[in-house]
């Protein structure tokens, strides 16, 4: 006990001694609680209180959050239609890719669906891609940024092959994500009376200012040997293309819907919609799954009820680590920094002398 | 082999045989620069790694991201590193410039005159004026003494401040002052080395100056480049050694880099790491090729070529290893070197390591080994200078038989010895004129008449003192003859020869003769065991042997003191040997001791002197300290056994009877000492398991046959014993038991104050040097230098822990999250077709490296997981830091595993949470981002112990940081990620999600942390706790009261136990040898083990409370 006296006193003394000498000596190093590792330091420590609140809080405010979440994600109504498989007819149903690829077949088919309850408007029209990659290294560096923002960068296809040069000259725009364009169209009808899809503004607008140029238009597109996706009108700039615009922002996942276009009408529920499908784009050949969505919207987003659940688990399991630690400490409380515990003051003889 | 100078020849120095005085210190030129730089930058693995990685990134088919996402940060770090090499030498031809372009006065065709110090050539005779600095390595030709004696200080080269004197050739005596201009001859002498005590060589002068006697010259003949000419009017030499080959530039050299524990460690882990990336790119570059050939095929839009090129195999893992090549951080190296710089800064820094005496802080020489310091085992120190002040005091003397001082402790004081010294008393007188005068001090006498000592050893400057208090005043040095006054008489004596000391001879002599009546006398001091053995046949020296016990046992040093009158022929038909053996080239120095002992003989013994070096404030405390951190303490000294022994006693270094037992190896001969060792070891063994103190003691002559021939003996003492007195030991003996020590993977430190423990310190792990009163010699060679042996306490526990658990911090965490993104990139692969797509962009990639992650976690230099008293109270905690339990592969293991689990959490909520219409690459590849940002500004968050304003700004501040440089990246159109970050900040779902990640990724980490924190704390743990609630931590102390214990008191008897006198009980030995124990620490054993070994240690060290 004596020894602690002594050491923090000689440790006083030592720093007041330090403090008079410092004028003295021009060696020493300027006092500053940074050199001296003595900067003002809170030092917070898992108290059982500390810890305890914080999961509790976690809990409090995680399932509240997760509930609005998945009651946002129930109000979205979402209808989809997979037509890959249904849009081959039965002679075709064990050569798809011969249908798929022939010139001859009519593409052409025609699917109900049912709306089981009141969609508000705007109602979004996605079409959603299976096992699709997108994200293929192959695929996804293939494109030449320079070439759609502007003019000027036509002939940067660098990145582009195979898709980058044709016979007569630079492809606009090239390479395989746009040469890969989706080309299935839909026609959307209500009682026999069309309802309008409004194909305008579901590209980013910033892709449309900044990203593809006014003044690039399509050139040599699917003029190859090999044709790919969809065509595109080489009178219409890229900018005002925005099916492409929409098609070019890549997934990062192998299953991603891309925006096709809204319906601004509400409709009703048991409303039968036929639409009217053109069956171009060849998911056959790798077993990708095509289909049609129909989907509401609310400030979450789309349907999605990963967030909603992930959040009440989050929060539960936030809230059982808080009980179990509450149980744990009426059941075994441990006084915290009990001397006790360190090894060196017990003494294997079993008595301190 | 040797080397012919001809003084003042142009002729000869116009060929240009050796080199000339331009001193060249640099590594580089500015040619060579930067392929010798890059060169040497490129031997190291690391860099050589990120060169291939850069390389293949430019290879654009199989490059995931922006080759500038390496090579930014590569050139980033390799010019850093270049600029700092360039600046140094830079700063190093500055320097030599200067030297090289001082003006200096030679003699050119008979002629002086002035040029510059870079044309000198060999044989050049050189001109000095006082307080010159000497250019080149020169021999004295002449001084403005008429005795020809000049004053040097060599603290350049050696650190020793004193002035040494140094004498021209005798040959060259009395030459008059316009000869010297003139003077031809040859100087024989060896080629260049870089022993500065040494200098082996002849001299002969060419007529007129005509003499046909070989001069032989010694290192007293020489000025060394780089001393100092001091109260010397002029001095001139002739160049015998120039530029680079003079005997500072021959020593001079880099010494080898030293490599912390900790760093080993790391490169351990970097490999193990590497071999995980293999074998992760081979196993995704397998199952690339194979998705390729069976899926991606089917994939017409990725239109694969039926047919690749020859290396279209190699494509896909070429692919990943440049994915995963973040795996291994290329910041760690950078990050490393800049928190330890910092670490020595805070050494130098430090108020509290001031020597208040002196006003000299603490140095770190080497910035790169602050964690070695947190991981020491063993202490070798040195004692004199180190555990004692090296400030001599003449306490007590016994003459012929009668012991003076005694009952008042001091000698000065007793009324006795006055009364005896003014009877003049023949021995008394005789004894009292060895002590004036049998030495190589000079004396300064200063304007006011007072009389000041200049001695290079501490003991002859107490011994010359005291004589000086007993009025036998050493007055006057002049040329050869000594002045003494005794009593208002002026008493001459002639020097006729000094017999030197060495450390091999342990006595020093010199031949004087006796001005009056031309008796001429040798006078001798030394050790007991030097002097008694030549003691004359007829003579008792049972007093003696008996006094030098006492003296010893009270912690004195001894030194006995003799003389004997010589006949003139004796000296004579000696003297002329002396000059012979003093003229040999080779093994000058044997042959000389060999000569020296034909005199030394016959001896009258005076008496013996007991000086005594107080013990340096504060050193027992540090000691006890840091034995309960569990540092190992081994006491290597020059001194007497018995001497040893009392200051390992009152320095608490050993205890006294019955805790502490002391075991003796002995024996002059090899079975002897092969016995004893025997013995030791199986009663080292058999108490091991006791609680008691067992240290052994072991003197050079048993240490050298012991090295020599029973090493593997010794080597398991040496890890048994955690007390260790080596006393009689050799400089290069020293140097063999921290070989030893290391070479049982030890991390040793090796504290010492003078010349003779350099070669230990450059051998240690950790050198330490007190910058003391034997110069700076060992502070130089030092990696620390501090100015007194208490600070060690602070360096180790303070700095060196610190630095330990911050470094163990900092390289873990440079690899979590460096693996962090990485498992995420992996993970993409699954989902993007195993084809190598990078889920980030460059930009991210090397932001993310560079800067989101490594500006937090360098503030962790500023993080206290205890308080520094906290620490001092508990020293037993430094445990963790020696036994490696903070960064070791287990603690790597659960980084690793945090690492993986955040990525999985990361992945699988960002891309769950981003699917369907929201799946974009480019907002995903930011959702995945944040939250990783967000993840490990929590994980810095929860590991930091004490968050200063600094650690707030640079945890906080780097998440807005993170933002700002983002909206910066998103606000360009040409970018990537135009308008994504606008975007994503906007949706609900973004801030959503990036919440979710941080619970899901921290709720079971708080969650483990706490209950380990509050159920199984570690002793660091239960520490924080006590000293952050201001519990009654300090009832714990178990330090034991401090006694303020000296010399004079008295020590409590101690037997050294003789191992034969004892019947030590033979107990099975434990099942686990002490060697598998300590060799667990590192690889991170479980910990209730070790704790049941060391519990014995501990209680030792607590028990009496």
């Amino acid at each position: 006990m004596n020894a602690i006296g002594a050491a923090s006193s000689g440790g006083a003394t030592a720093a007041s001694d330090s403090s008079t000498t410092t004028k003295k000596n021009s060696k020493k190093p300027k006092y500053s609680r940074f050199t001296q590792q003595e900067l003002p330091a809170c030092k917070p420590i898992l108290t059982p209180g500390l810890v305890i609140t914080t999961f509790i809080v976690i809990g409090i405010i995680f399932i509240p959050v997760g509930l609005v979440s998945l009651f946002a994600s129930e109000k979205v109504v979402e209808i989809v239609d997979r037509y890959d498989d249904g849009c081959v007819p039965r002679n075709y149903s064990n050569n798809k890719l011969a249908y798929i690829r022939s010139k001859l077949t009519d593409k052409s088919c025609t699917r109900t669906l049912n709306i089981v309850k009141p969609m508000k408007s705007p109602i979004y029209i996605y079409y959603q891609l299976d096992n699709f990659y997108q994200n293929h290294r192959r695929y996804v560096k293939s494109r030449s940024d320079k070439q759609l923002r502007s003019k000027k960068g036509e002939s940067e296809t660098k990145l582009c092959d195979p898709e980058g040069v044709s016979a007569n000259g630079p492809i606009v725009p090239c390479g395989l994500i746009a040469w890969s364009l989706f080309n299935d169209t839909y026609k959307f009808k209500v009682k026999n009376k069309v309802l309008e899809v409004n194909k305008k503004n579901i590209a980013w607008k910033s892709d449309k200012s900044k990203k593809f140029g006014s003044d690039v238009y399509p050139k040599n597109f699917q003029s190859g040997g090999l044709i790919g996706g969809g065509q595109l009108n080489s009178s219409i700039p890229l900018s005002e293309q925005e099916n492409l615009i929409v098609w070019m922002r890549t997934a990062a996942l192998p299953t991603f819907r891309k925006l096709y276009g809204k319906i601004e009408e509400d409709l009703q529920a048991n409303q039968q919609i036929t639409v009217v499908i053109q069956n171009n784009y060849n998911t056959y050949s790798f077993g990708g799954k095509k289909k049609l969505v129909l989907s509401t919207t609310t400030w979450i987003g789309g349907k999605n009820d990963f967030l909603g659940i992930a959040y009440v688990t989050v929060g539960g399991l936030c809230l059982f680590f808080a009980i179990s630690f509450i149980l744990l400490y009426v059941v075994k409380p441990r006084p915290l920094g009990d001397p006790s515990y360190l090894s060196w003051n017990r003494n294997p003889a079993g008595h301190l002398n | 082999m040797k080397r012919y100078v001809y003084i003042n020849d142009d002729e000869a120095s116009r060929q240009q045989l050796y080199c000339v005085n331009r001193i060249s210190n640099r590594k580089y030129t500015v040619l060579n620069f930067l392929p010798k730089n890059l060169w040497e930058q490129f031997s190291r693995f690391m860099n050589q790694y990120f060169l291939l990685i850069a390389c293949l990134q430019l290879w654009s088919l199989i490059t995931p991201v922006n080759p500038a996402s390496t090579w930014g940060p590569l050139i980033f770090i390799f010019a850093v590193s270049a600029t700092k090499e360039a600046w140094d030498d830079y700063n190093r031809y500055l320097s030599d410039k200067k030297a090289n372009e001082k003006e200096v006065w030679v003699v050119r065709q008979g002629i002086k005159k002035h040029i510059q110090a870079q044309d000198i050539h060999v044989g050049n005779i050189v001109w000095l004026r006082e307080n010159d600095e000497v250019p080149c390595d020169l021999v004295l030709m002449g001084t403005s003494d008429p005795q020809g004696l000049c004053y040097i200080e060599t603290s350049a080269l050696d650190g020793e401040t004193d002035l040494k004197t140094r004498v021209i050739p005798s040959a060259c005596m009395g030459i008059d002052f316009e000869l010297l201009h003139k003077i031809k001859g040859l100087v024989e002498c060896p080629n260049p080395d870089k022993d500065i005590r040494r200098f082996d060589a002849n001299l002969r002068l060419f007529p007129p100056f005509l003499d046909n006697d070989v001069c032989p010259l010694t290192i007293k003949n020489t000025i060394l480049q780089s001393c100092y000419l001091r109260n010397t009017e002029w001095a001139c030499g002739v160049a015998v050694y120039t530029g680079n080959e003079t005997k500072l530039g021959m020593s001079r050299g880099i010494p080898e880099p030293k490599l912390t524990a900790v760093d080993a460690m790391i490169d351990k882990l970097t490999g193990a790491i590497f071999v995980f990336q293999i074998v992760v790119v081979m196993v995704l570059g397998i199952a690339g090729n194979v998705w390729k050939d069976t899926e991606a095929r089917k994939q017409w839009y990725v239109q694969y070529p039926d047919k690749g090129p020859w290396y279209e195999l190699l494509v896909i893992p070429l692919r990943f290893e440049l994915l995963c090549s973040i795996m291994i951080p290329i910041s760690i190296k950078v990050s490393l070197d800049l928190v330890k710089s910092l670490y020595a800064k805070f050494i130098d820094w430090d108020n509290e390591m001031i020597d208040l005496e002196t006003g000299i802080p603490s140095h770190a020489t080497n910035t790169a080994i602050s964690e070695d310091l947190g991981q020491v085992e063993y202490i070798l120190t040195d004692k004199t200078g180190t555990l004692t002040e090296n400030r001599m005091i003449f306490r007590r003397c016994c003459i012929s038989g009668i012991f003076y001082g005694n009952e008042s402790g001091d000698a000065l004081k007793d009324v006795e010895l006055l009364n005896a010294i003014a009877s003049s008393s023949t021995h008394v007188i005789h004894f009292l004129t060895i002590m004036a005068i049998c030495n190589t001090v000079v004396p300064i006498k200063s304007k006011s008449g007072a009389i000041s000592y200049k001695a290079q050893s501490q003991d002859e400057d107490a011994l010359v003192n005291a004589a000086a208090r007993l009025h036998m005043v050493y007055a006057n040095k002049n040329g050869n003859i000594l002045e003494i006054r005794f009593h208002g008489l002026i008493i001459q004596y002639e020097i006729l020869e000094t017999l030197e000391f060495t450390s091999d001879r342990k006595r020093m002599s010199v031949v004087v003769k006796d001005c009056q009546n031309g008796k001429i006398l040798l006078l001798s001091k030394g050790a007991d065991e030097a002097i008694l053995p030549c003691a004359s046949a007829g003579q008792q020296t049972r007093t003696f042997v008996d006094a030098v016990e006492q003296y010893a046992q009270l912690g004195l040093r001894t030194l006995c003191l003799a003389w004997r009158e010589l006949k003139e022929n004796e000296y004579r038909e000696w003297s002329f040997m002396f000059k012979e053996a003093s003229s040999t080239l080779v093994d000058r120095e044997w042959r000389i001791a060999e000569v020296c002992q034909r005199l030394e003989h016959n001896l009258e013994v005076l008496g013996v002197t007991a000086i005594e070096d107080r013990l340096q404030d504060g050193v027992p405390e540090t000691i006890e300290t840091l034995r309960k951190a569990g540092i190992n303490f081994w006491m290597l000294t020059g001194d007497k056994q018995n001497t040893a022994i009392q200051i390992a006693l009152s320095c608490n270094f050993i205890s006294p009877e019955p805790k502490g037992q002391l075991l003796l190896i002995d024996g002059k001969t090899e079975d002897e000492v092969c016995r004893s060792l025997e013995r030791v070891l199986l009663t080292m063994r058999s108490t091991f398991s006791q609680p008691k103190d067992v240290a052994f003691v072991v003197d050079g002559w048993a240490l050298e046959i012991a090295l020599r021939h029973h090493w593997e003996a010794f080597t398991e003492l040496a890890t048994l014993s955690r007390t260790a007195i080596c006393c009689r030991v050799t400089p290069s003996q020293k140097a063999q038991l921290v070989e030893l020590l290391k070479s049982c993977d030890y991390r040793t430190l090796a504290i010492g104050d003078g010349g003779n423990d350099v070669r230990m310190i450059q051998q240690a792990d950790i050198g330490v040097g007190i910058s003391g009163r034997e110069g700076l010699q060992a502070a130089r060679a030092a990696d620390y230098s501090i100015g007194k042996f208490r600070f060690l306490k602070r360096l180790i526990l303070v700095h060196g822990r610190y630095s330990y658990n911050r470094t163990a911090f900092l390289s873990q965490y440079s690899f979590y999250k460096s693996l962090l993104i990485c498992f995420i990139q992996i993970f993409f692969s699954f989902i993007s077709g195993v084809s190598g797509t990078s889920l980030f962009n460059s930009v991210s990639l090397m932001a993310y490296n560079v800067f989101y992650t490594s500006i937090p976690v360098l503030v962790s230099v500023l993080d206290k997981d205890l308080n520094e008293e906290t620490v001092m109270q508990h020293p037993q905690i430094l445990f963790y830091c020696q036994a490696g339990r903070l960064l070791n592969p287990s603690t790597f293991a659960g980084w690793f595993g945090r690492s993986l689990f955040h990525a999985i959490v990361v992945f699988v909520i960002s891309i769950n949470a981003y699917a369907y219409e929201k799946s974009e690459m480019e907002e995903l590849s930011m959702v995945a981002l944040s939250g990783c940002i967000w993840l490990q500004a929590f994980v810095v968050a929860l590991e930091t112990n004490s968050f200063t304003k600094l650690q707030h700004l640079a945890i906080w501040g780097n998440l807005i940081a993170f933002y700002i440089i983002n909206w910066m990246f998103s606000a360009l159109p040409s970018s990537g990620m135009y308008t994504i970050m606008f975007r994503l900040c906007r949706q609900p779902s973004y801030w959503i999600t990036v919440f979710l990640i941080v619970a899901a990724g921290m709720g079971p980490i708080l969650a483990l942390k706490y209950f380990r924190y509050t159920y199984r704390p570690s002793k660091i743990n239960i520490l924080q706790q006590a000293e952050r609630r201001g519990g009654p931590i300090l009832s714990l102390g178990s330090i034991e009261p401090l006694q303020a214990r000296t010399i004079e008191e008295d020590v409590s008897p101690l037997s050294i136990t003789q191992p034969k006198n004892r019947n030590p009980v033979y107990e099975p030995l434990l099942s686990d040898s002490p060697n598998s124990t300590r060799r667990s620490f590192g690889s991170g054993t479980p910990f209730d083990f070790f704790q049941s070994q060391r519990l014995s240690s501990y209680s030792r060290n607590c028990k009496d409370n």
